[in-house]
């Protein structure tokens, strides 16, 4: 793999802009400050990925709330070989038993992974799990899971920045970028 | 090594772990890209079966039975069939048309096609960019039944059988192994909670029954 010193070089295309993720990021923030009114909620962010988003939505939302993190497995690893089954690499500090969770992700693509943290988190009988998630890669889903709060539907394309990588680079982009093809095929 | 044979045993999952586990060994996947498809699903924890079902969807004037097609995956829990595409474009025409002819038939089944370009961002998602090249795909999924009974019902096929043992396939590895070879390396594959058969005939069966299926 083969990167740009300033990164920027390996992006074809700007696809959000830092002014637009902000200006997005406050919408969502309003709209779980009133619906999450007078409730216990915990917003639960899963690394590494959604940590630029949660960071920046937490302080949107003017209600007082937990924070919690948490890591899964992905598929592949860094190794060649499967790892075998998901595994929860990091898992909550605090309980959430009778919270309402709100799952705060960086992207929805497949959603193996959002279906799976979902059922892990059911186990933990929170009041209510719902999902907030920056991006929307519908074109790309195999399971079927209703999104409560959903930044942008962004097209089938290969993004990064603003938290989301491409071998563990790139996270530190203010914006989010389509990567160009040279940067994943060298 | 025959390819399907190849991909009999699902990589990363080695023989001894599903032993341990309690599971039978995997189905003879036609190509790799299914192999690493199910291994993908394996690891999230989401129950699978590798060509269950066979829906006819083509019939002559006379009602004869002129084409089936068997989609790759079928995932019980989220109710979804999956057909991965993983081949040229040219290709990828005909199974287009052969699905589009499926959804008019069998309105209520759902059904995701996996293009090649979907795969490989799967690929590249979860840093396997390497195996793309041993990716490319088949088209084995069609077949006319030629000799086959004609039957208004879609077929249950054993799980695991694979494609092989089916008439008409017209993928690169039609020549690897003879029928009969091909089908005793065929088995049953690993189920989280697999339904019964019966089960799923009346699933179909109901579907067929929403289309008004050509009585034969």
């Amino acid at each position: 793999m083969r990167v740009s010193e300033d990164l920027v070089s390996d992006v074809a295309e700007v696809l959000l802009t830092e002014e637009q993720i902000a200006a997005k990021v406050a919408e969502l923030g309003k709209r779980i400050s009133d619906d999450y009114a007078g409730r216990e909620l915990t917003l639960v962010s899963v690394l590494k990925g959604s940590l630029p988003f949660m960071a920046d939505l937490m302080r949107r939302i003017s209600l007082p709330l937990r924070i919690d993190l948490m890591e899964v497995s992905s598929y592949g690893g860094t190794s060649t070989e499967s790892s075998g089954l998901v595994r929860i690499l990091k898992d909550l500090s605090a309980p959430i038993d009778g919270r309402d969770v709100l799952l705060v992700e960086d992207i929805i693509d497949t959603g193996l992974t959002l279906n799976y943290l979902i059922r892990y988190l059911k186990g933990k009988n929170p009041n209510s799990i719902k999902v907030c998630s920056l991006l929307d890669k519908p074109a790309r889903r195999l399971v079927e899971i209703p999104l409560d709060y959903v930044g942008f539907e962004i097209p089938d394309a290969f993004v990064v920045g603003y938290g989301l990588d491409f071998g563990e680079v790139y996270r530190n982009l203010r914006f989010v970028g389509v990567l160009r093809p040279e940067a994943y095929e060298s | 090594m025959d390819r399907r044979e190849q991909f009999q045993q699902r990589p990363g999952q080695a023989a001894d772990e599903e032993t341990s586990r309690g599971r039978r060994p995997g189905p003879a996947f036609a190509h790799a890209s299914e192999a690493e498809f199910a291994r993908i699903l394996d690891f999230y924890q989401v129950a699978w079966e590798y060509e269950p079902q066979v829906f006819p969807i083509l019939w002559d004037l006379d009602g004869n039975l002129l084409e089936s097609f068997a989609p790759d995956f079928y995932l019980p829990d989220l109710e979804l069939f999956v057909e991965l595409t993983t081949l040229q474009q040219r290709l990828v025409r005909k199974k287009n048309r052969k699905v589009r002819r499926l959804r008019e038939l069998y309105p209520n089944l759902r059904i995701k096609l996996f293009y090649a370009r979907d795969f490989r961002a799967l690929m590249l998602k979860y840093g396997r960019a390497a195996l793309l090249s041993e990716l490319s795909g088949t088209l084995g999924q069609v077949s006319p039944h030629q000799d086959e009974s004609p039957s208004a019902e879609p077929q249950n096929r054993p799980i695991g059988a694979g494609r092989a043992g089916r008439k008409g396939v017209d993928i690169d590895l039609a020549e690897s192994a003879a029928p009969a070879e091909r089908d005793s390396k065929a088995g049953p594959g690993p189920h989280y909670e697999r339904r019964s058969r019966g089960a799923r005939r009346r699933a179909v069966r109901r579907a067929a029954a929403a289309a008004q299926m050509p009585a034969t």
